[in-house]
């Protein structure tokens, strides 16, 4: 291999998917959207006789056989889309009390597979560049003053996402940070996948996912 | 307890749990005590605040750096700010586990397996070898994507896009590999006191192909004189306690792995990968070889393993500790079981440790060296920074 570098990248070619155009090319199975009903046995309570709560749920395969992954990625809601982001979306992570792996799949989401740049997602150093905060975790009271002030230091208008079952349920670990009123996003999963966030993300900036209806499967680059 | 016992302190100081200090085969009610220093600014110098939210950070800590402008005369690091308590005693073994897991979720492979085997030295379980190859692939495939991850983040702060990102994508990959493997691209309830449930299929073609990409990434890193000159002499440590990566790179034979007799590493002739210069270029390099070697004995195990189904521990009673090497460093368990539930829960993360030599080693270097010296330690806070109650 060449140790000049720019050759060495041109070589390898193009990385990337065109997930969220196409489907997802590896998509896991946990977690993603389960289908099922009559599981009883949920540590958070997240099956109850009304059905699946997905924003609390851990993903711990409990509720195998009754309850099974379909692989579907779209395990969000986004209850506020800001069109003003659409051409850019800068969001700000803020870790409040979280394991490290919410962190690395948002950190994921720009490794060449999914590249969120290339869909104008950025990812920033300080809340007063950002267009969304982006939390991680269970509340921890370390962390309450940093969220608030990050939360103010942060120009109009403004998202706030959850990520992960800690951040938008507490999950099987504490508190969540906010009351769910307060987020206009919501990603399940425990880690969502890089999938399931690029997906959320992008619609958060009033992006289409339109790879639920395109039939067109992206080949996993290896 | 097969494999540790209550005494005074003897031999390598591992890590302190919130009751216990724990060395290599003795666990002791005598703290090892780790004083936090502190620096009161000359004339001229300033204290540089940084963290615990902003960019630059994985995780949420804070530092204090004193400065009198470039030079960085002490570094105060506070990894407690993001505390959890997590809610683990009264639990079964079966429900902390998965309290366990998201211990370090990015090392929960390692965290779930030392709990485990905890476990199954304190009921006398006995565990098939072929299961502990299971656990075996587990572990250092783990440790093949957290070696990526310091890699990819040591060549950030030089700039070097092209090699961060062949390394990103190569540890994206990985984590497909261990998705493929566990069904979790984090490992979670893959394993269980007893038992472990992995799928190997095609996984051998898979890893096969990160290698040979990494040892190409890696031969191209070391022609790269102005890298290179970034990582040495920056945050030079050789003495104390070091765990790990950080202690094999600076000539200490020391290895959880050495020590280990239930997961078969002496069987596929396990050697750890040991350095002479213990500053961020050896630890660069040191977990640089570890990711060649942990594929190459995952290779090897893929023709020995076996799965098997949880072991029910309703009613039993016992105490028992473990230790594992994690990516950075020992990663030491101990519980007590009444009635088939947690009654007492103690853990030792090698965070600990490596944040104290990370402080110590930045002592004179520069703002610059910062960040690839906190990164070649690859330190995850959430380990520490966690409370079992």
């Amino acid at each position: 291999m060449s140790s000049i570098w720019f050759l060495n990248g041109l070589r390898k070619g193009i990385k990337t998917e065109r997930y969220p155009s196409a489907d997802p090319a590896a998509a896991p199975q946990w977690p993603s959207r389960l289908s099922g009903s009559d599981a009883g046995n949920c540590p958070v309570d997240a099956i109850t006789s009304d059905g699946w709560i997905i924003e609390k749920c851990i993903f711990c395969r409990r509720c195998l056989p009754d309850y099974q992954p379909t692989g579907e990625q779209d395990i969000f809601t986004v209850k506020k889309a800001e069109t003003a982001f659409r051409k850019s979306f800068h969001v700000f992570p803020l870790d409040s009390g979280a394991c490290g792996s919410c962190n690395m799949e948002f950190l994921s989401i720009f490794s060449p597979q999914y590249d969120a740049n290339r869909l104008g997602i950025f990812m920033v150093n300080t809340p007063r560049h950002a267009d969304a905060i982006v939390i991680m975790g269970v509340m921890t009271p370390g962390m309450k003053e940093a969220l608030d002030r990050a939360y103010e230091a942060m120009p109009e208008p403004r998202l706030v996402i959850a990520l992960g079952a800690c951040a938008v349920t507490g999950g099987i670990v504490g508190d969540a940070p906010l009351d769910r009123e307060k987020y206009h996003v919501e990603i399940a999963g425990c880690p969502p996948s890089p999938y399931t966030v690029l997906a959320a993300l992008n619609a958060a900036r009033g992006g289409i996912n339109s790879h639920t209806d395109s039939g067109w499967r992206s080949e996993e680059v290896r | 307890m097969r494999y540790y016992r209550f005494g005074n302190p003897q031999g390598r100081f591992l890590g302190n749990t919130e009751k216990y200090s724990v060395y290599e085969k003795v666990i002791s009610e005598q703290k090892h005590e780790m004083p936090a220093e502190t620096y009161q600014n000359l004339p001229g110098e300033l204290t540089f605040a940084y963290g615990p939210a902003t960019g630059g950070l994985m995780e949420s800590v804070a530092f204090n750096m004193h400065t009198p402008g470039e030079v960085i005369k002490h570094i105060e690091v506070d990894p407690y700010v993001k505390t959890r308590r997590l809610k683990v005693k009264g639990l079964t073994p079966r429900d902390a586990l998965l309290m366990v897991e998201r211990i370090n979720g990015f090392h929960a492979a390692s965290n779930a397996v030392a709990f485990e085997m905890a476990v199954e030295d304190a009921l006398d379980i006995d565990v098939p070898e072929e299961v502990q190859y299971s656990r075996l692939i587990m572990l250092e495939l783990e440790r093949i994507r957290s070696n990526l991850e310091v890699v990819k983040r040591v060549c950030e702060p030089a700039g070097f896009g092209v090699p961060q990102n062949q390394i990103a994508y190569l540890r994206e990959n990985v984590a497909r590999i261990i998705s493929r493997l566990s069904g979790h691209r984090y490992f979670f309830s893959a394993s269980s006191v007893g038992g472990c449930q992995i799928s190997k299929s095609g996984i051998e073609t898979r890893i096969g192909g990160v290698r040979k990409e990494f040892q190409e990434i890696f031969d191209a890193l070391l022609q790269s004189k102005i890298f290179l000159n970034r990582l040495q002499n920056n945050g030079n440590i050789s003495e104390g306690s070091l765990l790990g990566p950080a202690a094999r790179a600076s000539g200490m034979k020391v290895d959880a792995r050495l020590d280990e007799k239930l997961i078969p590493y002496r069987k596929l002739g396990f050697r750890p990968v040991i350095f002479d210069e213990p500053d961020a270029f050896g630890r660069f390099y040191v977990r640089s070889q570890e990711i060649l070697a942990s594929a190459d004995m995952i290779l090897e195990a893929l023709d020995n393993n076996e799965n098997s189904t949880e072991v029910d521990t309703a009613g039993m009673n016992g105490e028992g500790a473990a230790r594992i090497e994690s990516p950075q460093g020992d990663l030491f368990y101990y519980v007590k079981i009444s009635d088939g539930r947690i009654d007492d829960i103690q853990m030792s993360s090698p965070s600990l440790l490596n944040i104290d030599a990370f402080r110590k080693s930045m002592a004179g270097n520069i703002f610059t060296d910062y960040h690839f010296n906190w990164e070649s330690f690859g330190i995850w806070i959430s380990e520490l920074a966690v409370v079992m109650q």
